[in-house]
């Protein structure tokens, strides 16, 4: 067996960060959900963090989400001690999220400069951002963004897999 | 009486109570600060942090098989925070310093803790 890969997975509220984890996770995971008190759109919103482990090859994974709210900002830096990647999911259909996901990619890439994939959820609905957009938006390269509807499983492997291969790529050019 | 009212006699009153209290905080679970006394820091942030501690210190208490939580402490070589559950929907952070009172501070603690949980529901 290797040792553990950890990732972070980040983003604004309601972008699919407990369910991602849900779906992905082979063991019960820890979520640290509460009743919202305020309207954002659903029941539930994460305080603390969600944990959820799977194998991939020989490989255990760690996936660690955070709260969401800007208010818990201080366990993301918590959360991204000994990361190796982050994904960040974005819901594609709220635009008046990006400057906060925006925010969040920042403050944590500048504490702990790891690789980093832009996943943007709810590509199911009409009005909805493509991966493409938002990239423009974030001002990255289209191949650090994807889509994906967090609820389904195929989907979200896509997106860990694509995470991967970006930290797989920034592992060799630091070798080179 | 408003709610924020009714929590604000309860903080007041476990500040007199317990004297060398820093700071009393009631919030959410999901961390916003409903009402609080504090001789420093940012309402804001703490109220966060406290329903943070809550919610995490829940899920511990499950895995171990310790049931509903109803309390869980910090102590620093300078300062201390607890915190305790105040029902389903609120959370009271009890902020002290060095050397306090632990028994006479969880005995009017839990006190305020119950009232917070027929006051929230
Ligand atoms: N239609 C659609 N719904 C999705 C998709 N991905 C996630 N969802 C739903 O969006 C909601 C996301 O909620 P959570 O997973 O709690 O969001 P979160 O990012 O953990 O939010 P906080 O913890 O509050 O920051 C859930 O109701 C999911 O079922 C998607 O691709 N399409
Ligand atoms: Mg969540």
């Amino acid at each position: 067996m290797n040792s553990p890969v950890k990732l972070v997975i980040s983003g604004p509220v309601g972008a699919g960060k407990t369910t991602f984890i849900q779906t992905l996770s082979d063991s019960p995971v820890v979520s640290t959900d509460e009743e919202a008190s305020e309207d954002i759109g659903k029941a539930m919103t994460t305080v603390a963090l969600d944990f959820g482990t799977l194998n991939v090859e020989d490989y255990p994974i760690y996936l660690f989400g955070t709260p969401g709210q800007e208010r818990f900002d201080f366990m993301w830096e918590v959360l991204c001690e000994g990361a190796y990647g982050l994904i960040l999911l974005i819901a594609g259909d709220r635009p008046r999220d990006f400057p906060q996901a925006r925010r969040i990619l920042e403050f944590i890439t500048t504490q702990t400069p790891i690789p980093f994939l832009i996943a943007v959820t709810r590509q199911d609905m009409e009005q909805v951002w493509t991966p493409e957009e938002v990239s423009e938006y974030f001002g990255v390269d289209p191949s650090l963004a994807c889509g994906l509807d967090a609820r389904d499983q195929q989907s979200a492997y896509e997106t860990l897999f694509r995470m991967f291969e970006l930290i797989n790529a920034s592992a060799s050019e630091q070798v080179a | 009486m408003a709610t924020n009212d009714q929590l604000q006699v309860i903080i007041e009153n476990l500040r007199s109570a317990v004297p060398e209290l820093r700071g009393v905080i009631v919030a959410t679970t999901d961390g916003l600060a409903i009402a609080h006394s504090l001789s420093s820091g940012d309402a804001n942030r703490i109220a966060a942090m406290v329903a943070t501690a809550l919610g995490l210190g829940k899920r511990i208490c499950d895995t171990i098989g310790g049931g509903a939580l109803s309390e869980t402490s910090f102590s620093g070589a300078t300062g201390q925070v607890y915190v305790y559950a105040g029902g389903a929907k609120g959370v009271l952070g009890v902020l002290a310093g060095p050397g306090s009172n632990v028994g006479l501070i969880h005995l009017e603690a839990r006190d305020a803790a119950g009232k917070i949980q027929q006051i929230l529901g």
